[in-house]
């Protein structure tokens, strides 16, 4: 490599030393300054910045330690190497040099082959260290860069994000502030019914591969659950849109919750996350929600699984998720935290409410320092009437509303097992404008009609099963079982909308091909009572008018009306 | 006798890295040892008349007057020691004395040096 | 070596093994002992004896081994867990797609 020529500045008392020194550097191609003292020195440094330092150590009016220091001072950042020109010998004063800044000496008498290659070997260091801080400065910058992309994803990402519920009473969570360059994911929507789906995922790696699925991932969950999808629709939709997009070794390990505050349960999928927990508070048990399944975004759509396990909550139970970065933390000796030490914290724990300040001490105590990739949440169960779920908005003006109408559909065996009719249901009636202020009950009444001429219609399920917690198990799983082997049978769903006093009238019929029920029996219970079973009947007769069965239960009738819309 | 004063090698050393400016450096140098040695006379405190000889002995190192570097060395180290009074104002005689000797060289290499690029510019 | 290849002497079967931390920088080394092999092996083992560690960014790799050696029709056995990797694969369910042991 051919040397660059250099300014090197020659600091020598000496004449004749200075003048042979000027001599020798200047044969060697570089540019001289030369000064006559320690102070001379300092002074053409600050003015003419040489990039290299030949300094006598014994000059009058400032020696050559204390420009070496001011010159280091003056330098800053940039390596200007200083060689001492000394015929020191003693440790001591050399020792004094090296203190002062010197990187380097040259003995007298000089020796040009020596100079050659120190002046060679200090110009290397000088680069090496020009081009360290050159790096250093663009990583800077690329760090500052990237810091501001991540901002700007994170704003429009928020926006998406936040457009849920997760400020909702029930809901407490806790998340770093960049948890979506972690690959952790927070999502939480009400349904039209008024129930709350939940999602906690974590995307495979970090930084902005792990957060580009959350995108598409929060849109299909919002979207569906807005439009009363259930949980099975929307995970089959979110697996296939993930597998679509997302490269063969990303994926996407999530649970997803159905919380319903009518039917005080949650309807749980859990693929690839640690287990969450459902508390029951009365008994203080504590159940896993174990994952059975994949992650989103590994199988194809044939062969995913979206079957999920149902629970029985009470009011004030809680579900409890986690991401793996809890049970993942790992100590100096590399063990892991792990699901033990949680539990004992779970044990330990006295107050509900502080479980999470629990947890990230004792994994702040396991680790020695906090982390800042850590999800957790926790949702509880209220009484419906303690939440209000969000009016949902509208973007049409009203002036092509329908008003007198009908329509009938069959639902058969094929498509009972696979497709949801409610959310396509719902918003064919939410055409209606005075049918939307009611909303939620009619998806609920709706929901629970359909879901009744299915599961006791059409599967035979009965629902005196539900009357306890390991029963309400075991009903979803025949559910599930009887659904799969499904060959015949119908629901079919009447509906008719007319015109009434300036407002109208909805009329609803739901007939199923199943055996029918004890009308009579079941229409003698309270209406308001408690159960786990038998809510279906209860909750339809609460919020729709003249309710009726007939055909010996096989088909359900219920009327909604509205008045003239101001 | 002149090689127990002067190192040659390192003078013609100096020569070829010097060039026309070599008879200029033998100059500096004479004159600059003039200004040491009144130094070393009105040094008043053993630590200037050490630092001065320890100046002066790497110009001398430099220029190739080998036993004046290593009196000046000498004085160097009594001088740190500063018990050695005697030692020392024998040292600086001895140093004077070699001036003496020396000074004529350097001039009449001086002048051979001059002579020589004169000659070398006639042609 | 971190990531040990080792083909059997009829050439059917490659072994794969993981010494240490198997995790996002072993990803050059793994696909490179099973790409550079100019046939598909009719079965793939993954040894996992001598991994001390396993992340999500070692399941990604465990999932694009089974894109190349075929997707489903494709023979891969994860051997020699340890109970901490087991729980992991557990977890993330990938028996179902691995013959995990």
């Amino acid at each position: 490599m051919q040397l660059e020529p250099l300014t090197i500045l020659i600091a020598e008392d000496s004449a004749a030393d200075r003048m042979l020194l000027s001599s020798i550097v200047r044969r060697q191609g570089h540019e001289v300054l030369t000064a006559a003292n320690g102070a001379e020195a300092v002074e053409a440094f600050r003015q003419q910045r040489p990039q290299l330092v030949l300094m006598d150590a014994m000059m009058p009016v400032m020696d050559g330690f204390e420009a070496a220091r001011q010159i280091k001072a003056l330098a800053g950042e940039t390596l200007v190497p200083i060689i001492f020109l000394t015929s020191l010998t003693e440790s001591e004063a050399l020792a004094r040099c090296l203190e002062a800044g010197g990187d380097d000496f040259l003995a007298k008498p000089y020796n040009q082959v020596i100079l050659a290659a120190k002046i060679k070997a200090m110009d290397r260091l000088r680069r090496l260290q020009a081009t360290v801080l050159k790096q250093r400065d663009q990583i800077a910058r690329h760090h500052d860069y990237l810091l501001n992309e991540q901002r700007v994803a994170k704003a429009v990402f928020d926006k998406v994000a936040h457009s849920g519920c997760l400020n909702a009473p029930n809901i407490r969570y806790l998340q770093s502030p960049y948890a979506l360059f972690n690959g952790d994911l927070l999502l939480a929507a009400f349904t039209p019914a008024g129930d709350m789906h939940v999602l906690l995922g974590d995307f495979t790696g970090h930084g902005l591969p792990a957060a580009v699925g959350a995108m598409p991932l929060a849109e299909v969950f919002y979207g569906m659950t807005a439009k009363g999808y259930g949980l099975s629709e929307t995970l089959r939709e979110m697996n296939a849109k993930l597998k679509r997009i997302l490269p063969v070794d990303m994926f996407c390990c999530a649970t997803l919750l159905c919380l319903s505050f009518q039917r005080r349960s949650v309807e749980v999928w859990n693929g690839g996350m640690p287990d969450g927990y459902l508390h029951n508070i009365a008994s203080g048990e504590r159940t896993p929600l174990t994952a059975r399944h994949l992650p989103l975004g590994v199988l194809n759509p044939q062969t995913f699984d979206d079957r999920t396990e149902v629970f029985p909550m009470a009011v004030g139970d809680r579900v409890f998720l986690l991401s793996d970065g809890v049970i993942d933390t790992c100590d100096a000796k590399e063990q892991l935290f792990g699901v033990e030490r949680l539990q004992q914290v779970f044990a330990a724990n006295r107050q509900p409410d502080q479980l999470f300040e629990e947890i990230e001490q004792a994994l702040q105590d396991f680790r020695g320092e906090a982390r800042d990739d850590v999800s957790m949440v926790e949702v509880s169960l209220l009484e419906a009437a303690q939440l209000i779920p969000p009016p949902l908005v509208y973007s049409d003006s009203g002036q092509s509303c329908p008003l007198d109408w009908s329509v009938n559909f069959e639902f058969r065996a094929a498509t009972l097992k696979r497709f949801n009719p409610l959310p396509y249901l719902l918003q064919l009636l939410l055409e209606v404008h005075g049918l939307r202020a009611q909303s939620g009950a009619l998806y609920s009444v709706l929901a629970e009609l359909y879901s009744n001429a299915l599961e006791h219609g059409v599967l035979g399920l009965d629902s005196s099963l539900k009357r306890d917690a390991s029963g309400f198990t075991r009903y979803y799983q025949q559910r599930n079982a009887r659904l799969d082997e499904l060959q015949d049978g119908y629901v079919r769903v009447h509906l008719q909308v007319a015109p009434k006093d300036g407002g109208g009238c909805l009329t609803i019929r739901v007939e199923d091909s199943g055996k029918g029920f004890d009308v009579e029996r079941v229409m003698a219970r309270p209406v308001d009572g408690i159960r786990l079973s038998g809510r279906g009947v209860s909750l339809i007769r609460q919020l729709s008018r003249n309710a009726s069965w007939s055909d010996e239960g096989r088909s359900a009738r219920v009327e909604f009306f509205w008045e003239a819309l101001a | 006798m002149a090689d127990t004063h002067l190192d040659r090698d390192v003078l013609s050393a100096l020569q070829e890295v010097m060039e026309d400016e070599y008879p200029m450096l033998l100059g500096t140098f004479l004159a600059d040892s003039e200004e040491r040695l009144s130094k070393l006379h009105s040094a008043g405190d053993a630590e200037t008349l050490g630092a001065t000889a320890h100046s002066f002995k790497g110009s001398c190192s430099n220029m190739g007057a080998v036993r004046l570097a290593k009196l000046c060395h000498d004085l160097e180290q009594c001088a740190m020691q500063k018990n050695f009074l005697e030692g020392i104002e024998k040292l600086v005689g001895e140093i004077d004395g070699e001036f003496a000797i020396i000074r004529p060289l350097y001039e009449a290499e001086r002048q051979r040096s001059l002579a020589d690029s004169a000659a070398v510019r006639r042609f | 070596m971190s990531v040990v290849t080792e083909v059997s002497s009829d050439g059917k079967k490659l072994t794969i093994s993981i010494e240490g931390r198997f995790d996002f920088g072993r990803h050059h080394e793994f696909r490179e002992s099973y790409e550079r092999l100019d046939y598909k092996p009719e079965s793939i083992v993954v040894d996992l004896k001598k991994a001390t560690y396993l992340d999500s960014s070692a399941l990604g790799m465990l999932l694009l081994l089974r894109d190349h050696a075929g997707g489903d029709s494709s023979d891969i056995r994860v051997v020699n867990s340890s109970s901490d990797v087991k729980k992991i694969l557990a977890i993330s369910n990938f028996d179902k797609l691995f013959d995990i042991s």
